[in-house]
C-alpha cells in the first residue's frame, strides 16, 4: 500500500495554497500602487536548500529572483534563528533585479529543523536615489538609484529591528509607504510560516520535504516531456536594442537557442557590453526574461517552480547589457529583460507559431509623472507602466491594450481613481490609430493605445523609460512591423515637443498635456491575404483605414 | 373552491439540470417537486414543476423565482444588439479593459470580447470631474446626432456612461431621457441606475452587460407571468437576488443584472436562516452538486456580500466585471459528476472537468467512461447501487469498476487505493475551499455550524468535519432542495452602494448613511424599511478595502467612528495579520433595506412518496477512518427519538446519502434536521 502517494498530491496543492495566500495577503495590505496595482512582486516557498518550490506572482518577469535569493541569504547568513528576517535588494547579489525591488527572506523551522524558507520580493515605489521613484533613464551609476539594503536582518527572532525602520524610512521620500511596504511584507511571510508549520504538524517534516522534492522532480518530468514537442535544431535572433537614455545606443544584442534531446539552451554571447545609461539588467534578470518563454514554450499552466527550469541552460558572459557588473546602473533593468525575452521569441515564432505571436509592443514603458495634486497642495506621484499592442499570430489577430510580457496580472489604473488621487485630467484613454499601416498582416497586429494627461499641478516633472522606441516590433511570415512606443508634450501654447522615448525629470507646466502612445505589434503573414469579410469589419470598427487597404492589403 | 382560505408560498430555482419547487402552504404542508430544466424556454419547467407538485394554484399567494435566465444570456451571448454613448475620448475602455493577462505565460492570450463592437461605441462632448465639477456641458445637438445613427445602427438597447457619473449623474441622466425620447422602444441604461461605484471600466461593464440582458429578462419574466396567470395563479411575484433576498418582477425587469447569481446564493441564505433558527450566527454553508462544490461562511448571521463581482473569470480569462451586491461565494469544480484523472507525471487530479448530465458518471451506464467521484463512492460502498435517487435510476457498478480499473493502471495501484486516492483527494479539494473562506480570513472552522446540502454535500460532510476538526454537522431536511427553500427565508430587500472618498476622521458619516439608506430605500419603494449599512474602509494610501459593518446609530459620530476603526483594526490584523498606525478612509458605504416576508412555516418535507426501507447492512469503505466495515444502512426517516445512532453508518433518503464516521453519531431534532456530532470526546 502506498499511502503517501495521495498525500504527496494533496501536499502539492497545499503549497500552492501557501503562495497564493501570502500574495492576497501583500497584495491587500500594501501601500504601494506598484504593488496592488501593477502586481509588481512575487512571494513563495523554497525547499531548504534554496529550490523554489511554489510561487505566487502577478507579473511574469519574476521566475527566478526568489530561489537566487534564498540561495544567496543562505551563503551570506547560514547562522539565521527562528523568526529572523533577511532584507536584500542588491542588484549584483544573488536574486537581485534592480534597487526598488526589495526581497525579504525568512526561515521556516520546526523546532531545531529548517524546513523552508518564504520569501517575498516586492517595488517599493521610492527607495531614495536621485529621482523621485528612484528610477530615471539618466543614471550613470547603481548609487544614484537609491539605498542599498545588502543582506540585513529586519527581524530578529520575531522583532522587528527599530534601525532598519529608520533607516529606511529616512532614505525613502514616501516613507509612509516604504515603512507600510516592509510591515506588509513581513506580515506575509508570518503568514508562510504558520501555514508551513501547520503542514508540518499535520503530515510531519518527513513527510513535507519529500513532498517538496516531489514537487520539483515533478515539475522536471512535466517540462521534459513538453520540451519532446519542441523542434530540434538551433535557431538564432538578433536585434537592437533603443538607447540607453544619455545619447548612447541602440546597441546590437543576440542569442543562439539550441534544441536537443537534453534541454534547451540560450547563449546571448556577442551581445553588445554594459551600457553607461540604466537599462542594463543583471543575471537573474536575463534568467527570468529567459524562462518567461521558456515556460510559455513548454506549459504556459503548470506551476513554475525551479524543476521545471533544470532543462533550460542559459550562458552569457560577464559585463554585457543581460550580466551587468557593478556599479552599472540598473534602474530601468526591465526594458533589458524583456528584450532577452523577445529575442528568444523571436528566434523561435515561426518554429513554434502555435505558442507565439509575431512580436509585440515589448516595453513595460514606465512613466513616472509627479506634480502637486491641486487639492492636496503636496506632492503625488504617479508610476505607471503601459498597455500596447500584441503581435498577430498565425490564426488569430493580434490582441490591443495589453500590457508587455514582462508584466502579467497588471492593471492600468482607472481614470476616475487617476483623476482623484494624483490630480490631473485624462483627456483620452482609447486605441491608438498610428500613422504608418503598422502591424498589417494576414492576421493584424493588435493596436497600442493612447493616454493623455492634462497637467493641472504646479511642479510637475515627467519621467520616461520606454523601449522599442528607436526599433519597432518585428512582423513575422511577411506581416509588416508594428509602430513605436512614444511620449509627446503639448504646451499649452500648442507647441509640441515631438516625440522621444526616454526622458529624464523634464519639467512640465500646468496646462501642458502629456501624450503616451504604445505601439501597434507586428503583422503575420502577407497583407494581401488578408479576407475581405476582415477588412471589411477593419473598415467598420475603424481599426484599419481605406487608405490602408489601397496602399498595403490591396496594392496591386 | 375550498372554503378554509389555506395559502402558499412557492419557491421555484432553475439550475443547469433541474427545476426544483418547494412549497409551504399556510397549514405547514410541504410539497416538493424537480424536473429537468427546459433551456429552450424556461418558463416551461416552471409550470410543469407547479402542476407536478399538486399545488392549487388558487393557493398560492406568493411566488419566488430564481433563475439562470441572465447568466445564460451572457455566456451564451443571446441578449440585445447594444450599443454604448460614453464620454468624448473613451469609447475604448470597454474594450481596453484593465489591460492585464492573468494567463501570465500564455503568449497568445485573448481579452474576452467586448459586448459592444466598436462601431457601436459612441462618444458625446461632455465632461465632469471628480469633484463632481461640470468640465465640459454635455452638448446636447452631437446627442441628438448620435440618436440618429443609433436608430439607423437597429440597436436594441443603449448604455450610457459618463466618467465620474458614481460623483454626479446628471449628464447620464439628462442624456439617457433624450435618449428615450429619441429611440422609442430602445432600452436605455444609464450607468449610475446600476452602479455608484468608481472605475470606469467596471461601471461600463456593468452598464452594458445590464443593457445587454434587459429585453430577454423583461421578455422572460412577461412570459413567466403570463403562464402563472393562464395556469389560475394570482400571486405576488418575486425573483431572487445576487445579494441575497427578493424583488419584484417589476424591480427585476429594471435592474436585470441584479439577478446574475440565484440558486446558490439561496442555499446560503438559507443555511443562514438555518443557523439562526439554532441559535448560531456562524455558519459554513457547504453545497455540492454535479458538477462544482460551493461554499461560503456566514458571520454574525449574515452572508457574506462582495461590491465587485466577475462573470466567467478564471485563472486564464479575466472575465467580465459587475458591480453589483454579490453573495460571496468559493466555487470549486469539484462535484459528483467531476472526473479523475492522470497527468504525465502520474499525478492524480480530479475535476474540474465534469461527465455532466450526459453522459454521466461511468456506474449511470449512459456511456461515460471515465470515473468520477459518484463512482468511486459507489464502488467504496458509500453509494447503493440500488437506491441512487431514490431508486429512480439503478447504478451500474461493473462500468465504474472497468473505468477505474483503467485509471488505477495508469496510477500503478490496486484499483481499492485508486478509489481511495480520489476520494481522499476530492475532499482535500473541499477541505482547501473551506480553508478558503475561513483560516484564510482569520477564521477558525471549528467555531462554525457546518450545513451540508445539494444531493452531494451530506456524503463528503463528516470526512470535511474530521478534517477541519469541526464538531457539528447540520444536514437539513430535503437536501437537494435547501436552496429552492431559502428563497422564502430571505426578506424582499433593495442594495445600495456608493462610492464615496473621505477620510473617516472628519467625514460627514450620519449623512452619508442617510442618503445610501435612503437610496437602498427607495430603491425598495418602502420609505420604513429597516436598514443596514456597511462602510468600506482602508488606511490612507492603501488602495484594497475591508467592510465593516456600521453597529446601530446610538451614539454621535465620534463613537461610531471608534467603533468602525476598532473593528476594521481586528479584521484587518484577522485577515492579513497586518495593523497599522494609520488613519483611516472610507471608500464606499452600502446599505440594504430589508422588508421580511411574511413568517414562513419552517420546513421542507419529507420523502413521502416512496415507501419506508427496512435497515440493511453493507461493506463501506471508510479509508483513514476504519477501512473496510460491515456498516448499518438507515432510511433518514427511521431516525427518531432519544437514542442517537453511533457511526460508522450510512444515512440515505430520496435525494442524498449521508455518511457517519466511525466516533460520531447521528441523531434528528426537532425541525426534522439530521444532526451529526463527534462523539468521543475528539
Amino acid at each position: 500500500m502506498d499511502a503517501d502517494r495521495f498525500t504527496l498530491d494533496i501536499l502539492r496543492e497545499a503549497f500552492l495554497a501557501v503562495a497564493d495566500e501570502m500574495f492576497v495577503s501583500l497584495q491587500r495590505t500594501s501601500q504601494s500602487p506598484v504593488v496592488y496595482e501593477v502586481l509588481d512582486f512575487a512571494v513563495g516557498l523554497t525547499d531548504p536548500s534554496g529550490e523554489l518550490v511554489s510561487q505566487g506572482n502577478g507579473v511574469a518577469g519574476f521566475l527566478g529572483p526568489l530561489g537566487d535569493a534564498v540561495t544567496a541569504v543562505r551563503e551570506t547568513l547560514p547562522q539565521l534563528q527562528p523568526g529572523d528576517v533577511v532584507l536584500t535588494n542588491d542588484p549584483y547579489a544573488g536574486g537581485g533585479t534592480h534597487l526598488s525591488d526589495v526581497a525579504m527572506v525568512r526561515p521556516i523551522f520546526v523546532g531545531d529543523e529548517l524546513v523552508a524558507y518564504a520569501a517575498a520580493k516586492a517595488h517599493w515605489t521610492d527607495i531614495g536615489g536621485k529621482n523621485p521613484g528612484s528610477w530615471s533613464s539618466d543614471a550613470t551609476e547603481v548609487h544614484q538609484e537609491g539605498l542599498v539594503l545588502p543582506f540585513m536582518r529586519g527581524w530578529r527572532a520575531g522583532r522587528l529591528d527599530p534601525d532598519i525602520v529608520r533607516l529606511v524610512a529616512a532614505n525613502s521620500r514616501l516613507p509612509d509607504q516604504a515603512v507600510g511596504d516592509l510591515l506588509a511584507q513581513g506580515a506575509c511571510l508570518d503568514v508562510a510560516d504558520r501555514r508551513v508549520r501547520d503542514l508540518c504538524s499535520r503530515y510531519g517534516t518527513v513527510t513535507v520535504r519529500s513532498a517538496m522534492r516531489e514537487v520539483l522532480e515533478r515539475s522536471e518530468r512535466l517540462a521534459r516531456a513538453a520540451l519532446a514537442d519542441l523542434p530540434r535544431g538551433v535557431f538564432e535572433a538578433e536585434d537592437l536594442a533603443d538607447g540607453d537614455g544619455l545619447g548612447n545606443g541602440p546597441f546590437p544584442v543576440r542569442v543562439r537557442v539550441a534544441i536537443d534531446a537534453n534541454g534547451v539552451h540560450c547563449d546571448f554571447t556577442g551581445s553588445h557590453p554594459q551600457v553607461p545609461g540604466p537599462i542594463n539588467c543583471t543575471w537573474t534578470g536575463l534568467v527570468s526574461g529567459v524562462r518567461t518563454v521558456f515556460k510559455a514554450l513548454t506549459d504556459p499552466r503548470e506551476p513554475a517552480t525551479d524543476g521545471w527550469f533544470r532543462p533550460l541552460r542559459i550562458t552569457c558572459p560577464p559585463g554585457t547589457l543581460f550580466t551587468a557588473t557593478r556599479p552599472a546602473p540598473v534602474g530601468a533593468y526591465f526594458e533589458s529583460t524583456e528584450i532577452a525575452s523577445d529575442l528568444v521569441w523571436r528566434a523561435l515564432a515561426e518554429a513554434c507559431p502555435e505558442r507565439l505571436p509575431a512580436g509585440h509592443f515589448l516595453s513595460v514603458c514606465s512613466t513616472s509623472l509627479t506634480a502637486r495634486h491641486p487639492a492636496t497642495r503636496q506632492p503625488a506621484l504617479l508610476v505607471e507602466p503601459h498597455a500596447g499592442g500584441w503581435g498577430g499570430g498565425e490564426d488569430t489577430d493580434g490582441e490591443s491594450g495589453l500590457v508587455s510580457v514582462g508584466d502579467g496580472e497588471t492593471y492600468v489604473i482607472p481614470v476616475e481613481v487617476a483623476e482623484q488621487r494624483y490630480g490631473l485630467r485624462v483627456e483620452r484613454f482609447a486605441i491608438h490609430q498610428p500613422d504608418t499601416p503598422a502591424g498589417a498582416g494576414r492576421h493584424r497586429g493588435g493596436r497600442g493605445l493612447v493616454r493623455e494627461y492634462r497637467i493641472l499641478g504646479d511642479d510637475a516633472l515627467l519621467t520616461v523609460a520606454m523601449g522599442r522606441h528607436d526599433a519597432v516590433p518585428w512582423g513575422r511570415s511577411g506581416g509588416r512591423d508594428g509602430s513605436p512606443n512614444y511620449v509627446e508634450v503639448v504646451s499649452a501654447d500648442g507647441t509640441t515637443s515631438g516625440r522621444f522615448g526616454k526622458v529624464t525629470a523634464k519639467t512640465l507646466q500646468p496646462g501642458d498635456l502629456v501624450r503616451i502612445v504604445t505601439g501597434t505589434g507586428g503583422g503575420w503573414g502577407a497583407p494581401s491575404e488578408r479576407p475581405d469579410d476582415l477588412l471589411a469589419e477593419d473598415i467598420c470598427d475603424g481599426y484599419v483605414t481605406e487608405a490602408d487597404i489601397a496602399a498595403f492589403y490591396r496594392s496591386t | 373552491m375550498a372554503t378554509t382560505p389555506v395559502t402558499a408560498r412557492v419557491a421555484v430555482d432553475i439550475g443547469g439540470t433541474f427545476t426544483d419547487l418547494v412549497a409551504v402552504d399556510s397549514e405547514g404542508r410541504v410539497r416538493r417537486g424537480k424536473a429537468h430544466t427546459t433551456p429552450d424556454a424556461l418558463e416551461r419547467a416552471v409550470l410543469e414543476v407547479l402542476a407536478q407538485s399538486g399545488t392549487p394554484a388558487e393557493s398560492i399567494a406568493t411566488f419566488v423565482h430564481g433563475s439562470t435566465v441572465v447568466i445564460n444570456a451572457v455566456t451564451e451571448r443571446r441578449g440585445a444588439r447594444a450599443a454604448l454613448v460614453t464620454t468624448r475620448g473613451f469609447r475604448d475602455v470597454l474594450e481596453i479593459g484593465r489591460a492585464n493577462r492573468p494567463d501570465l505565460y500564455n503568449l497568445r492570450y485573448r481579452k474576452p470580447s467586448a459586448f459592444v463592437p466598436r462601431h457601436l461605441r459612441h462618444e458625446v462632448t461632455e465632461r465632469v470631474d471628480y469633484t463632481g465639477t461640470v468640465v465640459e456641458p454635455l452638448a446636447d445637438a452631437e446627442l441628438l446626432e448620435v440618436a440618429r445613427q443609433l436608430e439607423e445602427q437597429q440597436v436594441e438597447a443603449v448604455a450610457v456612461v459618463f466618467l465620474h457619473a458614481w460623483v454626479r449623474p446628471d449628464h447620464e441622466a439628462a442624456a439617457a431621457r433624450l435618449l428615450r425620447r429619441a429611440l422609442p422602444g430602445v432600452t436605455v441604461v444609464a450607468s449610475h441606475e446600476v452602479s455608484q461605484q468608481w472605475r470606469e471600466y467596471e461601471r461600463t461593464s456593468t452598464a452594458v452587460l445590464s443593457a445587454y440582458v434587459q429585453p430577454v429578462v423583461a421578455a422572460y419574466l412577461a412570459a413567466l407571468a403570463k403562464g402563472l396567470t393562464d395556469a389560475g395563479v394570482d400571486a405576488r411575484l418575486y425573483a431572487m437576488q445576487s445579494a441575497g433576498g427578493v424583488c419584484s418582477f417589476d424591480r427585476a425587469v429594471r435592474a436585470p443584472i441584479t439577478m446574475l447569481e440565484s440558486g446558490p446564493v439561496a442555499g446560503v441564505t438559507a443555511a443562514a436562516a438555518l443557523g439562526r433558527r439554532l441559535g448560531t450566527g456562524q455558519v459554513l454553508a457547504f453545497d455540492v452538486g454535479g458538477t462544482t462544490a460551493k461554499v461560503s461562511a456566514v458571520l454574525d448571521g449574515v452572508p457574506p456580500v462582495h461590491t465587485l463581482h466577475h462573470v466567467d473569470r478564471s485563472p486564464t480569462s479575466a472575465g467580465y466585471p459587475v458591480q453589483v451586491p454579490v453573495v460571496d461565494i468559493v466555487e470549486i469544480g469539484t462535484g459528483g459528476g467531476s472526473i479523475a484523472w492522470v497527468d504525465d507525471a502520474a499525478g492524480l487530479h480530479v475535476g474540474p472537468r465534469s461527465a455532466g448530465a450526459v453522459p454521466g458518471p461511468a456506474c449511470y451506464g449512459q456511456g461515460g467512461s471515465e470515473v468520477t467521484l459518484t463512482d468511486a463512492n459507489l464502488l467504496a460502498g458509500r453509494l447503493d447501487p440500488e437506491f441512487f435517487l431514490g431508486g429512480q435510476l439503478a447504478l451500474d457498478t461493473g462500468s465504474a469498476s472497468a473505468a477505474l480499473g483503467r485509471l488505477a493502471a495508469r496510477l500503478g495501484v490496486e484499483p481499492a487505493e485508486a478509489t481511495r486516492g480520489v476520494l481522499r483527494l476530492a475532499v482535500a479539494q473541499m477541505a482547501n475551499a473551506l480553508r478558503l473562506v475561513t483560516l484564510r480570513r482569520g477564521l477558525d472552522p471549528r467555531d462554525f455550524t457546518f450545513v451540508a446540502y445539494g444531493g452531494n454535500g451530506p456524503l463528503h460532510a463528516a470526512l470535511l468535519a474530521r478534517e477541519l476538526g469541526i464538531r457539528r454537522v447540520v444536514v437539513p431536511p430535503g437536501p437537494g432542495h435547501f436552496s429552492a427553500f431559502g428563497m422564502l427565508t430571505g426578506g424582499v430587500t433593495a442594495q445600495s452602494v456608493q462610492t464615496f472618498v473621505a477620510p473617516l476622521d472628519n467625514a460627514d458619516l450620519a449623512g452619508l448613511l442617510d442618503r445610501v439608506g435612503s437610496a437602498a430605500r427607495e430603491e425598495l419603494g418602502e420609505p420604513d424599511a429597516a436598514v443596514r449599512h456597511w462602510l468600506e474602509l482602508r488606511y490612507r494610501g492603501q488602495e484594497h478595502t475591508l467592510e465593516v459593518p456600521v453597529p446601530a446609530l446610538t451614539a454621535g459620530d465620534d463613537d461610531l467612528r471608534r467603533a468602525l476603526a476598532d473593528d476594521f483594526a481586528r479584521r484587518s490584523e484577522r485577515e492579513y495579520a497586518f495593523r497599522l498606525d494609520a488613519p483611516l478612509e472610507i471608500v464606499a458605504a452600502r446599505a440594504e433595506a430589508v422588508v421580511p416576508l411574511d413568517d414562513t412555516p419552517w420546513g421542507i418535507g419529507d420523502d413521502d412518496d416512496v415507501p419506508l426501507r427496512p435497515p440493511r447492512s453493507r461493506h463501506v469503505d471508510f479509508d483513514q477512518h476504519g477501512g473496510v466495515m460491515s456498516t448499518p444502512v438507515v432510511d433518514r426517516r427511521s431516525l427518531a427519538g432519544e437514542t442517537p445512532l453511533q457511526g460508522p453508518a450510512v444515512i440515505e433518503e430520496q435525494a442524498s446519502t449521508t455518511l457517519v464516521l466511525p466516533g460520531q453519531a447521528a441523531c434528528v431534532d426537532a425541525d426534522g434536521n439530521l444532526v451529526l456530532e463527534e462523539s468521543d470526546g475528539r
